[in-house]
């Protein structure tokens, strides 16, 4: 039986395909990333099909890719060697929400907008990134480890527990979700993600992008949503100014969402009408923005808000900020439109925050010290002028981490995806970009494309420890082959 | 037997003659350690070393392979799971290496294996930040028991263990040297994960490996912001107490009419966010802080005498309110508490402004109050599976009572992390010395009922888990024999 | 010495949770002074500790182990500080010390005595100070304008150290004694106090000190024994009953130290400081008039279960004398008392102690060194304290690390403070 008749078989005609028309959407993504065409499409519906699915590639050597969302920025999901794509999107139930441990557990398919409708009928809200793609999976966003907007956790990433399977067909259940008759008739209830034994599978299935195995549902975190908001866009001309408010801030910890933007992302994120709002926005809008959401919480709101309110003007006194605005120029009403815009995904019908300006946008993003961001900035803003990219267009995102321990740097490039010259000029500047910040200290903990290469060509002792652990759980390597130093 | 004459030299050349020693007492005085399984046999290893760094740890781990010599690993053996089960095992003693170094704004410390969590608290009081120190004691060292465990109450409100490690520096058992997080790629610390998938998940589970898949050697790891203001200590070596700012800090004791309000309070609390470190307080604990300042020897004296009173009392919710930064954050914690107590017809009362157990933990209730005469099982999971996991383990310790002594009540505790979304239960049992079995044999039977009923243990026993946990100790063994191919990493 | 099953339970009760090597945690206040054991800090192996020494004990015990060379040095090297002690009395209530010192008589009764310990045996033997000196010139620095008493109330205990080394102690103590119109006597044939002896575990002789002592002190009819030498104090509050298995209320005289006796004298107004000394200072705190020095109480072993010592009375460290000396320094105008990061029951040791002083003089020097460090981070010119060998090994030890930290008795800083 050929692969495609086997594919058939496990999921239904309906849901292989190996049209070209239907490859060539999955052979390429949002990324510079070289297309590759994959073999065949495989949509299954549960874990047992996906199993299937996975035990067929491992028999016949043949590579599985799996992707969840409908749209991909990094080029993680282009089967570099061909084989099988996995596309997880039928998988899209909401399994369970679990108020008491204040989790819900979702397949694949979930994206941020679906996540966030259901836990807001319990007052809770799914704990995100910066305003994902209204396509984007929920598991995707955890799995990638993307930042998360609050700052005032101890992790980095809200997902506990998840079913992977592994390139065996076994589909193995990590921390306490291992547990016989998870989750309607055992004890535990899924929310221990260390285990089971002495290691940690779900810290190995993260940042894989695929190459570990495939997970068909993740437990994650929610949180309390405020029951009332009070925002603060607090303007700096220098970085530099606007990261010792956040260290301020961060050390007095208060508030839920914390972030740095540019001119240039917060206009594009608050522009209404294109492109005049956001040229305006650009011109009246300060170098730099903290946003700070205080939250009042469950109980008693106002008078949290207020606590809050005080320590933050303890915080602008101590370094001499005159005012706490709480609304900005041009934009009446927004600041209590943002803490909704914030907790949740961007909205379907508009252009997509990132590729409004130009088309499209290539991202260079890592681990720093917020009292590192401001020579970052410099550093690829020249880079960028050398490269010949009008520094102007640059977007920055400093997302400070885990009460500002450290931050989630960002540079996006704006770019026309369809002017070949700016295609070139981007591609160049987003290699020159990343091997700059490399050199500096940058840390990219999840390396993407040709920025793997430089990370792991560094991380020697790394490469070959995880080689070790892939050989292990992928020994034939049909697990997104190619990807990272696999 | 003994260590080979010229692996022994090798060992002399890679610390100096000094750091290393086969003889008899040094090395009887290696043989045990910490709240270790009492049925397990631990031999005397063939030496001990004490390195100095890393380069000399990876050399001797080196040797160790090249001889085919089992190594293990200690640092304060305060440890339970870090003893010679080989004959000739190497034991390398890591505590002179004690370097420690803090990044103040940033918020985390670099730390060697030889640094205690007391050691590392009083450097970062002063400067407006604090770790958490475990149940089990400030001496504790921060490395081995981050790695290993690394939880304590005021992860009610920091998190849990696993989470505080950031960047770690890992001599692996064949020698080669693992670098993770940002070390791998930045040299620093500030960042735990990656690159790419996380080999964190090789180094600990919901519990470490205990040197079985090598050593480590340096970890970044979180520190929190803290008040400003100074703690100061009280008291006299048997009686210290921490003092806390009472414009910071208020601990309530709360009475509920029953378990279920206590639970319902608690799963409240972490909605709303509050708070420093939420618990319950079995009437045990009680029995340990009235009995403070008499010992050992005291409190099972006090216990003789008192338990059978403490038993008509039921188990109270303590919790630690944190004004961080402003009288008027203690005022609405203070004020929400009281809402939900009022909401569960509770009733709180205000508990003496010090401490003992959260800031520097200077009483290790389990292992040094009741003198190790005790067994405990620990589920780690869910609010609601810790109430669960108790009664089945009340069930069963019928079946062993006499000798395992009365609880009087319960003596069941439960330590709810990151506001609630997961909870450590500890279900302690005493027994006098000679009736050690028991309490053995107690533990065989709850962990083969839990096992059964879908309960999550903090140490499982892979003999009794592993066939109904996903086969999971395949997995490891697979990891081992790939990492360790000479078994020479504390091999059982 | 404990008996064979006393000795058995109490090591074998450790439950290795290596506090034993720390400062009180709560006590804690710097990473850098955050341990207490000077054996521990210098040698690093688990052996040099209580925690070492209990287990080592239970295998010598059991047949298991001799009498290694490590184990003499790792037990010889303790300058049985007794900080282990009062830790593991936190919680665990280990005697850890008195299985030290009952190791160090199972070693000693094994033939393994240090030849620098048996001449301070052989000296004592002599001349009835462990120097060796002609017992005759025990009083030879009397200052001519000093005359004790042929009998008053209270008797100055005055010890070897003060007698032929540090000489100055004694004067001071007696000068001012004499300044506060304050009748004292001494004992014409006092003897070594015997602390050498016992720290040495060479039982017998330390024995013959005490009853020699003891009888002499009944003779001269005195109730009240003051002494300026630490060591002496705990020697005859804790170390004579204890040899002659009694409790300390049982002996006939009280002891006190300088401090004490000076503090009370203050207190009662019967003693004022009128003159200035303008100097910051830190306190150092000697093992033995600290955590030491609790009263000893007789107990045969008896227990119930799970582990209950009936009638057993605690010595836990705190019934020593910690605020006199700082009672005296805050009084005197002019002197600012500055804490070390270790001081009370958590301060670290001097070095001198157990026979470390006399067989391993280099040893001695580093732990004092560690101090003297100690002390200089706090800001302060002078370390004061309360015991000849404390001054002794503390003033070569500033002296050799050149930081010109001055080391002074407190007996001279009172003497200073004195019209």
């Amino acid at each position: 039986m050929q692969i495609k008749q086997k594919l058939t078989k496990i999921v239904g005609a309906a849901n292989v395909s190996d049209d070209p028309g239907a490859l060539l959407s999955y052979s390429r993504d949002c990324s510079l990333s070289t297309p590759r065409m994959p073999n065949y499409i495989a949509r299954p519906k549960n874990t047992e099909e996906v199993q299937a699915v996975i035990k067929l590639a491992n028999e016949s050597g043949v590579p599985v890719v799996p992707c969840s969302s409908g749209i991909h920025f990094y080029g993680n999901t282009i089967p570099n060697m061909g084989g099988i794509v996995l596309d997880m999107r039928r998988m899209n139930k909401i399994l369970d929400v679990d108020l008491d441990n204040k989790m819900v557990r979702v397949e694949p398919g979930v994206t941020w907008g679906q996540l966030q409708a259901e836990t807001a009928k319990y007052k809770m809200m799914g704990l995100g990134p910066l305003l994902p793609h209204p396509l984007k999976s929920v598991l995707t966003s955890h799995l990638e480890r993307e930042p998360m907007l609050i700052p005032k956790f101890e992790y980095a990433g809200s997902m506990v527990t998840v079913e992977v399977v592994f390139a065996d067909g076994q589909a193995f259940r990590t921390g306490s979700a291992c547990v016989p008759g998870f989750p309607d008739k055992s004890m535990a209830e899924g929310v221990n993600p260390g285990g089971p034994g002495y290691l940690s599978y779900q810290w190995l299935v993260q940042g894989a992008q695929g190459t570990m195995g495939v997970v068909t549902w993740a437990k994650v975190k929610m949180a309390p949503k405020p029951r009332i908001d009070k925002t603060f866009f607090i303007p700096f001309e220098q970085l530099d100014d606007a990261v010792q408010m956040v260290y301020s801030i961060q050390r007095r910890m208060i508030g839920e969402e914390c972030l740095i933007l540019n001119d240039v992302n917060l206009a594009a994120i608050l522009a209404k009408k294109w492109p005049a709002d956001y040229e305006n926005l650009k011109r009246v809008l300060a170098p730099w923005t903290v946003i700070l959401v205080s939250g009042g919480g469950w109980r008693r709101p106002e008078e949290k808000i207020e606590y809050e309110e005080d320590g933050l003007r303890e915080a602008a006194a101590e370094l001499h900020i005159p005012e706490l605005p709480t609304s900005l120029p041009g934009l009446p009403g927004i600041e209590r439109e943002l803490p909704g815009i914030l907790r949740n995904a961007w909205p379907e019908k508009k252009p997509y925050w990132k590729f409004a300006a130009k088309g499209a946008s290539q991202d260079v993003f890592f681990y720093t010290t917020m009292d590192r961001a401001s020579e970052f900035t410099q550093v690829l803003s020249q880079v960028a002028a050398e490269s010949g990219y009008c520094i102007d267009d640059i977007g920055v995102y400093v997302q400070p981490m885990e009460y500002g321990r450290s931050c989630h740097f960002e540079c996006s490039f704006p770019y026309n995806p369809n002017n070949g010259d700016e295609v070139a000029i981007v591609s160049n500047l987003y290699a020159e970009a990343a091997e700059t910040a490399l050199g500096l200290g940058g840390y990219f903990s999840r390396p993407y494309g040709i920025i793997a290469d430089m990370v792991y060509e560094r991380a020697g002792g790394y490469s070959a420890a995880m080689k070790k652990v892939k050989k292990i759980l992928d020994p034939n390597n049909i697990m997104s082959p190619g990807r990272l130093c696999f | 037997m003994s260590i080979p004459k010229e692996a022994y030299q090798t060992l002399q050349s890679i610390v100096g003659p000094e750091w290393v020693s086969d003889d008899p007492a040094i090395c009887e005085a290696d043989r045990y350690c910490s709240l270790s399984d009492p049925t397990d046999e631990k031999r005397r290893p063939g030496c001990s070393i004490e390195p100095s760094s890393t380069d000399e740890v990876q050399a001797i781990v080196k040797v160790a392979n090249r001889y085919k010599l089992p190594f293990v690993v200690t640092s304060t053996f305060y440890s339970s799971g870090t003893y010679a089960r080989k004959e000739n095992s190497i034991l390398i003693d890591l505590k002179r290496m004690n370097k420690l170094e803090i990044d103040e704004k940033n918020q985390y410390a670099i730390v060697e294996p030889g640094v205690t969590f007391s050691a590392l608290q009083a450097d970062l009081f002063k400067m407006g930040l604090c770790t958490f120190v475990p149940g089990c004691g400030g001496q504790a060292s921060v490395v081995a028991n981050t790695v290993n465990m690394g939880d304590a109450p005021i992860g009610w409100r920091h998190g849990l263990g696993y989470q505080r490690l950031l960047g770690v520096e890992w001599v692996l058992p064949e020698g080669d040297i693992l670098k993770m997080g940002s070390l791998s790629n930045a040299n620093d610390f500030f960042w735990g994960e990656g690159p790419g998938p996380d080999l964190r998940g090789l180094l600990r589970g919901c519990a470490g490996h205990q040197s079985k898949l090598g050593i480590i050697t340096r970890i970044g790891v979180k520190v929190f912001p803290f008040i400003s203001e100074e703690l100061e200590p009280s008291g006299w070596s048997y009686h210290t107490t921490m003092m806390l700012p009472t414009n910071r800090f208020k601990w309530y004791n709360i009475r509920f009419y029953s378990h279920e309000d206590i639970i319902n309070a608690m799963f409240e609390i972490g909605r709303c966010e509050i708070a420093l470190v939420v618990m319950t307080v079995p009437p045990i604990f009680r029995g340990v802080a009235r009995s403070r300042g008499v010992g050992c020897g005291g409190f099972w004296e006090y216990w003789k005498e008192a338990g059978p009173k403490l038993a008509r009392k039921q188990e109270d919710l303590r919790v630690l309110l944190y004004g961080i930064g402003s009288d008027k954050r203690l005022e609405y914690e203070e004020k929400v508490l009281l809402d939900i107590v009022k909401d569960f017809n509770g009733s709180a009362r205000e508990a003496p402004c010090q401490d003992e157990t959260n800031f520097m933990a200077a009483d290790a209730i389990c292992a040094n109050v009741v003198g190790g005469r005790f067994a405990s099982e620990v589920s780690y999971e869910s609010i609601n599976q810790a109430t669960r996991y108790s009664k089945e383990v009340d069930k069963i310790t019928d079946a062993h009572r006499p000798p395992i002594l009365q609880e009087y009540n319960t003596t069941d505790w439960i330590c709810p992390y990151e506001l609630g979304y997961v909870a450590k239960m500890e279900c302690l049992r005493m027994a006098a010395a000679e009736d050690n079995y028991a309490l053995q044999e107690w533990k065989r039977d709850v962990e083969v009922v839990c096992a059964e009923r879908g309960a999550y243990a903090l140490v499982p026993n892979s003999d009794v888990f592993g066939p109904v946990w996903g086969n999971y100790p395949e997995k490891e063994d697979k990891i081992r024999a790939a990492f360790d191919p000479n078994h020479v990493s504390s091999p059982e | 010495m404990l008996k064979v099953e006393e000795y058995k339970h109490q090591a074998s009760t450790c439950v290795r949770c290596s506090y034993c090597k720390m400062v009180d945690l709560n006590w804690v206040k710097s990473s850098r002074f955050s341990r207490q054991c000077p054996i521990d800090v210098r040698y690093r192996y688990n052996l040099y500790s209580g925690h070492g020494l209990l287990h080592a004990a239970l295998a010598e015990l059991d047949g298991k182990l001799d009498f290694t060379p490590k184990l003499m040095d790792a037990l010889w090297h303790c300058t049985l500080c007794g900080g282990c002690d009062i830790r593991c009395k936190r919680n665990l209530d280990v005697e850890v010390l008195q299985v030290i010192e009952t190791l160090r008589c199972r070693c000693v009764e094994q033939g393994n005595t240090l030849p620098e310990h048996k001449m301070l045996a052989a000296n004592v033997k002599k001349s009835h100070n462990i120097y060796g000196a002609a017992h005759g010139t025990r009083f030879k620095w009397m200052p001519k304008d000093v005359k004790p008493a042929a009998k008053a109330d209270i008797l100055y205990f005055v010890g070897d150290p003060s007698c032929y080394r540090h000489p100055e102690i004694a004067q001071a103590t007696v000068t001012l004694l004499s300044k506060a119109g304050i009748k004292f006597m001494v004992l014409k044939d006092e003897w070594s106090s015997g602390h050498e002896l016992f720290a040495t575990a060479q039982l017998e002789l330390a024995k013959e000190m005490a009853e020699h002592n003891i009888q002499a002190i009944k003779n001269s009819g005195v109730k009240t024994v003051i002494t300026s030498d630490a060591e002496a104090y705990k020697t005859l509050k804790v170390d004579y009953p204890k040899i002659l298995e009694k409790s300390t209320e049982d002996m006939p005289y009280t002891v006190l130290h300088i401090t004490e006796y000076i503090d009370q004298l203050m207190q009662d107004g019967k003693i004022k400081f009128n003159r200035k000394v303008a100097m910051k200072v830190t306190y150092h705190d000697p093992c033995n008039l600290g955590r030491l020095a609790d009263p000893w109480y007789h107990w045969e072993p008896k227990y119930e279960s799970p582990n209950i010592a009936v009638g057993k009375k605690w010595r836990r460290g705190y019934d020593g004398i910690y605020e006199p000396p700082r009672n005296i320094l805050k009084g005197i105008r002019g002197i600012e008392l500055i804490e070390m990061d270790r001081h009370h029951d958590n301060a670290w040791c001097c070095g001198y102690g157990g026979g470390v002083g006399v067989a391993f003089p280099d040893d001695a020097m580093w732990t004092a060194g560690e101090r003297t460090e100690e002390a200089q981070l706090t800001g302060a010119e002078a370390i004061v304290s309360c015991c000849p060998n404390c001054k002794d090994i503390l003033g070569q030890a500033a002296e050799a690390d050149s930081t010109g930290m001055k080391v002074y008795d407190i007996t001279e800083v009172m003497l200073r403070a004195i019209r």
